[in-house]
């Protein structure tokens, strides 16, 4: 059962077309990830899906409906949850709030203005448990925009998950992080994302064959092949435009 | 416990807004505090906007101007019994009349924050304040309208005739205004402006349209500051066009920017310094809208996160049983300061003066002779001297007090 079909998806920035028709079933339940070059594409793809920008032609359906050209919030209320590659979370507001309003939505509060939050206990516990699961308990009460890189990115991972989206998209989500760390939240998202889908962007060729079920190789917005990893990893024409190129660098 | 310290900054309140007329009962004292009152519901609207949604508004005073105008018609029609109803409505009228407009305007003009927010707010404000002076038979052209707030039914005998009766009444209504304004930040609506005007694109992938974020914050925001207008009708029981242009709307930005917009209490603490400087300075000196510039900038440049900020920066210090640490160097510090503002203000008022003779603090100073100005500057310019100097201490003394003491340290 495809949760997420993507049916001759083209976008272009005026002139220069950076996705070229891609077509891509993600299957309910499955661990997908992403893999290409540098400006292949993949944060464009995931822009196009979330909402963030419009396509130019082709159709996404998620859960069996349209979504092309749907705003990002009403997207997102489907269900679908994303993080982003360059840190985006509210950085005047502390750690705690940042989680905190990623629930709201899910949690059904919407645009209350008579819920007070001090009396929200189950919310209010079910952030301090976000925090606990991306290590930043400690650090509830500190401002975001003050956080270190690393404790950033655990940030703009803990508001992607929080609100238990069943579509998953994390693009590089471990960029930039020490090797430990890395691991830790590579742990987390497979926790996480456990009954769950996941789309994952990612560079590190060990995280995606340990963590992905199947992998898409986009190349100069084209998906040159779908596959499980260990037939991408004898792929040819995916050594050729990729793997090789990855491995000469 | 955490229940107990926050209702105790209420308590106080309550205790202020009741206290103050008893303490300061004069006829100017009791007209101020009624502005006062007034000022803190309007600032605190305004920082709803700005602060708390990051919408910069330079049009804010309309909607104080409309929930005014449409108080005053409310008297208009208690007085000739048109409607019988008791004047300590009139600020709901005008709340909702601000809410209406806000609902109205905020329709398209909270689409987008930033520049495009800011100029419509501008645009939106002229095209008021012209058709208010276009529309007379609403608002009486630049006379203005006016009512009488002693007719309709009388409330426990009090007929509302005396200015003090009204500060009760304004005060109890800007108790009901701050305590749901406060509230509403503790709302998710609340803290999604938050969450809008740091990181607007955020917001939309967490579920929430931006826009309708600030819609509500924007809409909010015209009710209360339709209630103040309401107050100001009931205080003054006349209104015009003054109220609702673009000076009235950068006032209320200042004193909101000066009390501190990151601080709930910011703007309350901005509306009674502006106040309180309106009324006293307006006395003494013609230049007091001067001085109100030269503190503005002196603010932004110095203190961007305004008195409340400047407040809260010694929580650390205070926190660590340092306090007594600056003590001293403040004292160091501000008597010179004091003196140099002293000075300055002399030489800026001398050169404004056309009398022979010049009284300032007990003195009679001689504006044409040189020597005065000479001596004048020669003080300030100790003065001036002597602050950088302390400062450079106050420095060091402020790095002490705030310092991680030896035992927390590893
Ligand atoms: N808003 C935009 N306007 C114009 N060009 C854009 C825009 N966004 C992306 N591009 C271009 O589209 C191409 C793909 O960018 P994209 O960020 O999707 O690549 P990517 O595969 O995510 O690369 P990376 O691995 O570096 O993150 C790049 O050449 C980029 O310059
Ligand atoms: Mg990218």
């Amino acid at each position: 059962m495809a949760i997420l079909s993507l049916i001759d998806v083209k976008k272009n920035f005026g002139a220069t077309e950076i996705i070229r028709g891609v077509s891509l079933d993600i299957v309910q339940g499955e661990k997908h990830a992403i893999i290409g070059p540098n400006g292949a594409g993949k944060s464009t793809l995931f822009h196009l899906i979330s909402g963030r920008y419009n396509l130019s032609a082709g159709s996404i359906r998620f859960k069996e409906q349209q979504i092309e050209n749907k705003p990002p919030y009403e997207i997102a209320r489907m269900g679908l949850a994303r993080s982003f590659q360059v840190t985006n979370i509210f950085q005047r507001m502390s750690v705690f709030e940042n989680i905190r309003c990623a629930l709201f939505w899910s949690k059904g509060y919407g645009y209350s203005f008579w819920h007070l939050l001090g009396r929200q206990t189950e919310l209010n516990d079910e952030a301090m448990h976000v925090l606990e699961q991306i290590g930043l308990t400690e650090k509830a009460k500190f401002p975001s925009g003050e956080l270190a890189y690393a404790e950033q990115r655990a940030l703009e991972l803990g508001i992607s998950i929080a609100s238990g989206a069943e579509l998953i998209m994390l693009d590089e989500p471990v960029a930039g992080m020490s090797h430990s760390e890395a691991q830790n939240a590579v742990e987390l998202i497979r926790k996480i994302t456990e009954g769950k889908t996941l789309i994952m962007v990612e560079h590190d060729m060990n995280i995606i064959f340990d963590v992905a079920d199947r992998i898409s190789v986009l190349v100069y917005g084209e998906i040159i092949a779908t596959d499980e990893p260990k037939n991408i990893r004898a792929n040819p024409k995916v050594q050729e435009a990729y793997l090789g190129e990855v491995h000469s660098a | 416990m955490a229940l107990l310290k926050k209702s105790s900054i209420w308590i106080a309140f309550i205790v202020a807004l009741l206290g103050l007329p008893l303490l300061f009962d004069s006829i100017l004292a009791i007209s101020i505090l009624n502005q006062m009152v007034i000022a803190i519901v309007f600032a605190l609207s305004y920082n709803m906007l700005l602060g708390q949604g990051g919408m910069l508004s330079f049009g804010h005073a309309v909607y104080f101007g409309l929930g005014g105008f449409l108080s005053v018609h409310a008297l208009m029609l208690i007085e000739f019994e048109t409607m019988v109803f008791s004047i300590l409505w009139i600020p709901l009228i005008g709340g909702l009349f601000g809410l209406l407009a806000g609902i109205f305007i905020g329709s398209f003009s909270t689409r987008k924050a930033g520049t495009v927010f800011a100029m419509i707010s501008l645009g939106i404000g002229e095209l008021i304040a012209a058709s208010s002076l276009i529309f007379s038979s609403f608002f009486g052209g630049e006379a203005g309208i006016s009512g009488d707030r002693t007719f309709g039914p009388t409330f426990f005998g009090f007929d509302f005739a005396q200015n003090i009766e009204i500060y009760y009444v304004a005060a109890v209504w800007a108790f009901i205004a701050t305590l749901f304004m406060y509230l509403f930040t503790q709302t998710p609506a609340g803290r999604m402006a938050n969450a809008v005007r740091d990181n607007p694109e955020r917001a939309e992938f967490i579920g929430y349209s931006s826009r309708k974020v600030r819609f509500i914050s924007f809409c909010a925001s015209g009710l209360f500051a339709g209630i103040a207008g309401g107050l100001f009708a009931l205080n003054y029981e006349f209104i015009t066009e003054e109220n609702l242009n673009a000076a009235t709307s950068g006032r209320v930005l200042l004193m909101a920017y000066i009390g501190g917009l990151g601080y709930f209490i910011g703007p309350i603490i901005g509306a009674v310094v502006l106040t309180l400087m309106n009324s006293l300075l307006s006395n003494y000196s013609e230049l007091w809208m001067l001085y109100l510039g030269i503190m503005f900038l002196l603010t932004v440049m110095y203190l961007p996160r305004g008195f409340a900020g400047f407040i809260m920066m010694h929580q650390l210090a205070w926190v660590r049983g340092n306090m007594k640490l600056l003590i001293k160097p403040y004292l160091v510090t501000t008597i010179p300061a004091l003196l140099f503002t002293l000075c300055t203000i002399a030489l800026i008022e001398m050169s404004h003066t056309e009398d022979e003779v010049f009284h300032y603090l007990g003195l009679v100073l001689n504006p044409a002779s040189p020597i005065t100005w000479i001596v004048i500057l020669a003080i300030a310019g100790g003065a001036f001297y002597a602050v950088k100097r302390s400062l450079l201490q106050l420095n060091d003394a402020w790095e002490t007090a705030n310092a991680i003491p030896k035992e927390e340290e590893t």
